[in-house]
């Protein structure tokens, strides 16, 4: 099992949902972002800027893994790569050797409160004791892993059942983000990546991302135009079920 | 929303699809890194050149380097400094794959063989415990420290070398250039051992440092070339090192500091001409800022491979 994923250019409309879902999911501090979407400027007219949704790759071969001196990245059996915050050392050499410059070490200056010069709100408190953001250690996407084993432990199936899947893939409301194992070739991923010619970034280096892109003409496509309602509804969306999420976990603690 | 508009709200990751630098390892406290690896070129020079000259004030002078100034500045440079020992076996094995961590596990051995070394080597001791014991601890420590030594200054080369993303950075040459100047740099320093009154053999370190000098120069050339030939982007980082921003580095700092002075100052003593204490320290200065500036321009110059392959020919 090797976890994946496609993101198709085409259908990509910018809304950068994906990008609030995970600030939403892993109370990301205001400095640092997980997934991204950059933007850059093509010859195509019409289209003179447009932009390519990024995170961590998750590469098979990942040489942040190899390099980590003190093994605290660490690549699990199902192909996730994931930080221990309790053992980074913060040396920043992962953050250096990523060829694909999806690594941030998050510093003290990256996490101004939501509202610098007061107190945390409570809502930033309760993220916390979710997720504690060590400073001076390096963050990365990790495939929403929590949700993930959460789901398969009630055995629902990541990429088809929302609550097992990750959250930017659940919110993506273009359908964009497609999520699923990789060695199955029966799996929606697999399909399409086979069907529609899915490329790897950089596949020269060996590194066997496990992040794929489907590209029509990079983000030339006539989907570009979103509907806000359908934003503001996958949002929304998203929020009901961390908010539920939320309550059970506190719940057992 | 107006193109301008969009511009100004997407303008914050355009860089990642343009060649751009790195930045932790030179800028903000990354500038710790390019310190400390000045200084373990520096130490680890100077240790290697002692040891072939058989200075024991020279080792001295390479271990301190290592001990007090690389290492402290390098674990300063962690985000979490005293997890450092994570970094070590039984907390660690990276060392299986991962060059950083046997850069720790190099350094730790040498300043502890090294300490060794010296302590036996040091004249009042070795007559303590007697000359039958204290000289073959010496030489044995002398050369597991060279060994380790000589993994000092060579594995920040590697380190760098590994980084895929940047071409200027990943080519097989980078670590002998690094631990060619680290021991070159060495000879500067052994002479200003010679002059402090050490046993250095100024005779010797400058002879030594003529032929490294000479070696580096065609190192760095050679480095250049090739480099030049990889790709776009490092062919972008040589420019920039030629006529960008970091010219003045490489020109003011690496070549006519680095190089050109101490060439002149031991073309003086080769014809003939006795080399004066103030020559020597003139060139003992311009050989140290010419390490501080190798180190600057090859870390300030790591220029990344755009993210898109296809959007344009890097």
């Amino acid at each position: 099992m090797r976890w994946g994923m496609v993101i198709n250019l085409a259908k990509c409309t910018r809304c950068h949902a994906c990008i609030a879902a995970c600030r939403i999911e892993h109370f990301l501090p205001l400095g640092m972002t997980w997934p991204r979407l950059i933007a850059y400027e093509t010859d195509i007219p019409g289209q003179e800027l447009t932009t390519l949704p990024v995170r961590c790759n998750q590469c098979k071969e990942a040489p942040c893994v190899e390099v980590c001196p003190a093994e605290a990245t660490k690549k699990r059996p199902d192909g996730i790569v994931y930080v221990d915050n309790n053992k980074c050392v913060g040396c920043r050499y992962c953050v250096v050797v990523c060829p694909y410059q999806n690594r941030t070490f998050f510093s003290r200056d990256k996490d101004p409160g939501f509202f610098p010069g007061h107190e945390r709100t409570r809502f930033e408190k309760a993220g916390r004791k979710l997720y504690p953001h060590v400073s001076g250690t390096t963050e990365k996407c990790d495939f929403c892993m929590e949700r993930i084993d959460a789901g398969m432990a009630k055995g629902l199936v990541p990429g088809k059942d929302r609550e097992a899947t990750p959250a930017c893939v659940n919110t993506c409301q273009a359908r964009a983000l497609t999520f699923g194992d990789l060695d199955d070739p029966n799996s929606e991923v697999s399909k399409l990546i086979r069907e529609k010619n899915a490329f790897q970034l950089h596949p020269e280096y060996g590194t066997e991302p496990s992040v794929y892109y489907i590209d029509s003409k990079i983000g030339n496509a006539p989907s570009n135009v979103a509907p806000r309602a359908a934003q503001t509804a996958s949002h929304m969306q998203h929020l009901s079920t961390m908010e539920a999420r939320a309550r059970e976990i506190f719940k057992k603690k | 929303m107006s193109r301008m508009a969009t511009r100004q709200w997407m303008v914050t990751h355009e860089w990642m699809v343009k060649p751009m630098h790195q930045r932790e390892w030179i800028e903000r406290r990354g500038i710790m890194i390019w310190i400390a690896e000045t200084f373990t070129s520096l130490g680890a020079g100077l240790y290697l050149v002692s040891l072939f000259i058989g200075s024991w004030w020279g080792l001295l002078v390479g271990w301190l380097i290592i001990m007090f100034l690389k290492l402290p500045i390098h674990i300063a440079y962690f985000g979490k400094p005293w997890r450092f020992y994570r970094t070590m076996p039984p907390f660690s094995n990276a060392w299986k794959t991962s060059w950083f961590a046997r850069g720790i596990l190099f350094s730790v051995f040498f300043v502890s063989f090294a300490f060794v070394q010296l302590v036996f080597g040091q004249p009042d001791i070795a007559r303590l415990v007697g000359h039958a014991i204290s000289d073959p601890l010496y030489y044995i420590f002398g050369v597991l420290a060279g060994i380790n030594a000589l993994g000092v200054g060579i594995y920040g080369g590697f380190i760098m070398k590994y980084v895929k993303g940047i071409p200027f950075w990943n080519q097989g040459l980078l670590p002998v250039v690094i631990m060619l100047a680290g021991v070159a740099d060495g000879f500067g320093l052994a002479m200003a051992v010679g002059l402090a009154g050490g046993d250095a053999s100024i005779a010797w370190a400058e002879t030594g440092s003529r032929y490294l000098l000479l070696i580096n120069v065609l190192l760095i050339v050679t480095y250049l070339i090739s480099a030049g030939y990889t790709s776009a982007v490092a062919k972008l980082s040589i420019r920039e090192l030629l006529k960008g921003p970091s010219a003045f580095m490489f020109w003011g700092g690496l070549v006519v500091l680095g190089l050109a002075v101490p060439a002149v100052i031991s073309i003086i003593g080769l014809v003939g001409a006795e080399v004066s204490d103030i020559l020597l320290i003139i060139a003992v200065v311009s050989h140290t800022i010419g390490a501080f500036a190798l180190k600057y321009c090859i870390l300030k110059v790591g220029i990344y491979r755009p993210l898109l392959p296809r959007v344009a020919a890097y």
